[in-house]
């Protein structure tokens, strides 16, 4: 009976106090917020003007004569329609496409292969990993004069090797129908350490009692496999393919310093087309056509990546 | 004690596909140190012999052979002779450096803020990064550099943009434009993600304002993850070709790579030995680098893209 006079008013006084703490967290939150803004705007207007606007006007260019002069005229899709006819585009789209479908899925595969093998509690497990990452960490420029060398008809480490085995000198980056693969091989052989590396990383990620769980369930190595570890490393997976998509098809620096797009156009890639057109022609509207067309590309094989990615999740 | 936190996690999992055997040679075991070797050898082989040639002679380079005759240390003297290897090495390190130090800042705080801040419209912003993770840089490559002619106020240029050369051929257009990628503050955003916001709350409640926080409690954090970010971002901007092909035109500007590249293009003869010796030279500090780094690296990266 005495008790509700007795507790009533710290009753009231909690109740302020909340309402205190309340306004006081309120306040907090607003102060939070604007500081979020102040602290993401450096970065967003870095990527407005030097990410988004260049994109929109990428869009916009491929749809005009600009060559750097102020004085240009729309052309609707004639650029477009150009490119169609253009032998060079042609060769660069192609051999792009296939450098991509080539290289992609093999160095994903070895490099997937290899992290499994360095996730095996190997002795040396920094040693390996370092010479995996070697050819990832060095320059392409770097990578592109060794290799340039490797593949020297005359006195290179490929035709040393081939001479081994007692087969006949090949020419390599100077063949027409040779230099394309030889460029799939150095792209194979410097794309396998990026990979490598974030595959080792998710593989370390795989949580133990699961593996542990499917163990004593019974399962053999093959089905913890398919079952418990592909599962877990599929966003590393997710990761590696875009990444590997995009970088495949931004191949340039390789082809700059051992083949320049030769001999004739076996080796023309897509940026350096663009590159070619963009910065020797100074056709800067036909360059951003074909920038368009390798967007769109991408985009498209973004996708189907992640179709076929998803089709295996599902086995 | 957060190098704990982070770098501990994967070495407690590590067993998760080690298989069943548990000590003892297994013919498995063998093979696969067999396989894992022949391509480490692959991988080596052609800087081991990169190295060697760069110490031979120019009549020695013609013909293949793997040891040199006589070592020749004095080619790395004469390569920087005939080229200015040493101006390009000190520009490709005060644009590493630049670019890093830039991306530090502005991802850090990016990435912080879409971690741990009520910002209104946080997940579009974050996919915001993540669409713009994905425009490889090439694709823009003409626009930028048009972006990058007409900073206003900037080499000649007025208010408008027009008129002079922008921040082309200047430390700025080789630093500002690459830098702070979107993957980095993607990258930041899942390294903070993964604190515990109640360290930010007691903090608060203390009276510490938003930026003691961010520089003083949560940054400290996710110093490991840090290095991950320094990685990335020195080994892009040391190895970067293009875009200083593209905008720089003096050798006072011009990196490594570029220096590299001029070298390997002059028409007739190339001297080898010196080449391989520049190349050799541009390819060590970041071979080294990732010598030093990688456990940590690897520890940062099994955080990074492996949640959502």
């Amino acid at each position: 009976m005495t008790t509700p006079t007795l507790t009533a008013p710290p009753r009231e006084l909690t109740l302020d106090r909340g309402l205190a703490q309340k306004r006081r967290r309120h306040s907090i939150l607003r102060s939070q917020k604007r500081a979020g803004w102040w602290f993401l705007a450096p970065a967003l207007v870095h990527s407005a003007i030097f990410a988004v606007i260049p994109t929109i006007a990428v869009i916009v260019l491929s749809f005009t004569d600009y060559s750097f002069s102020p004085s240009f005229h729309w052309l609707g899709v004639q650029n477009f329609t150009d490119l169609l006819g253009d032998g060079r585009f042609k060769a660069a789209f192609i051999n792009t496409v296939l450098y991509a479908v080539i290289v992609v899925p093999l160095a994903m595969a070895i490099a997937l292969l290899v992290a499994i093998g360095l996730n095996q509690r190997i002795r040396g497990l920094s040693f390996y990993r370092t010479a995996f990452y070697i050819p990832t960490v060095t320059a392409t420029v770097a990578v592109g004069v060794v290799w340039l060398w490797i593949f020297n008809p005359g006195s290179g480490l490929a035709n040393g090797v081939l001479s081994l085995f007692g087969l006949g000198p090949a020419s390599w980056l100077v063949s027409p129908t040779l230099a394309l693969p030889s460029l799939m091989v150095i792209g194979i052989w410097q794309g396998i350490g990026a990979k490598m590396i974030i595959y080792l990383a998710a593989l370390q990620g795989v949580p133990a009692q699961l593996v542990e769980a499917a163990k004593i369930d019974g399962a053999n190595k093959w089905t913890i496999f398919w079952n418990v570890t592909w599962p877990s490393i599929a966003p590393a997976q997710f990761f590696v393919l875009i990444t590997s998509i995009v970088s495949t098809f931004q191949v340039f620096d390789l082809v700059y310093v051992t083949t320049h797009g030769g001999p004739g156009v076996a080796t023309n890639v897509l940026v350096f087309d663009i590159y070619n057109n963009a910065f020797q022609s100074l056709h800067l509207g036909y360059a951003s056509a074909e920038t368009v067309i390798m967007m769109l590309l991408i985009g498209a094989f973004v996708l189907i990546g992640r179709r076929l990615q998803g089709a295996n999740n599902l086995d | 004690m957060t190098d704990a936190t982070v770098t501990t996690k994967p070495v407690r999992t590590t067993s998760a596909s080690a298989g069943g055997s548990h000590s003892g040679i297994t013919i498995g075991k063998v093979l696969l140190y067999i396989v894992l070797s022949v391509g480490a050898v692959l991988m080596i082989a052609p800087f081991v012999w990169m190295l060697l040639s760069a110490l031979k002679s120019n009549a020695e380079v013609s013909t293949f052979s793997w040891l040199p005759k006589h070592f020749l240390w004095g080619n790395f003297v004469e390569a920087m002779q005939t080229a200015p290897f040493l101006k390009y090495f000190r520009n490709s390190l005060i644009i590493a450096v630049g670019e890093t130090a830039f991306t530090l800042v502005i991802c850090t705080m990016a990435g912080y803020a879409l971690a741990k801040l009520p910002v209104r419209g946080g997940k579009a912003l974050l996919s915001y990064f993540i669409v713009l993770l994905m425009v490889p840089f090439q694709l823009i490559l003409v626009p930028l550099f048009l972006v990058v002619k007409s900073i206003p106020l900037a080499g000649g240029n007025d208010i408008l943009g027009q008129g002079g050369n922008g921040w082309l051929d200047s430390w700025w257009g080789l630093i500002i434009p690459l830098g702070a990628a979107p993957m980095f503050t993607f990258l930041a955003r899942q390294f903070y993600v993964s604190l515990p916001s109640e360290l930010g709350d007691a903090a608060r409640m203390d009276g510490v304002g938003e930026l003691g926080i961010f520089l003083r409690i949560m940054t400290p954090l996710i110093k490991p993850a840090l290095l991950t970010i320094v990685v990335f971002q020195v080994e892009a901007a040391w190895n970067g070709f293009l875009w200083p092909l593209m905008i720089t035109h003096s050798d006072d500007l011009r990196p490594i790579q570029l220096g590299l590249a001029t070298f390997s293009q002059v028409q007739g003869d190339v001297q080898w030995p010196y080449l391989l010796a520049g190349t050799s030279l541009a390819a060590i500090p970041m071979i080294v680098l990732f010598i030093f780094a990688q456990k940590r690296f690897v520890a940062g990266l099994a955080n990074f893209g492996l949640k959502g």
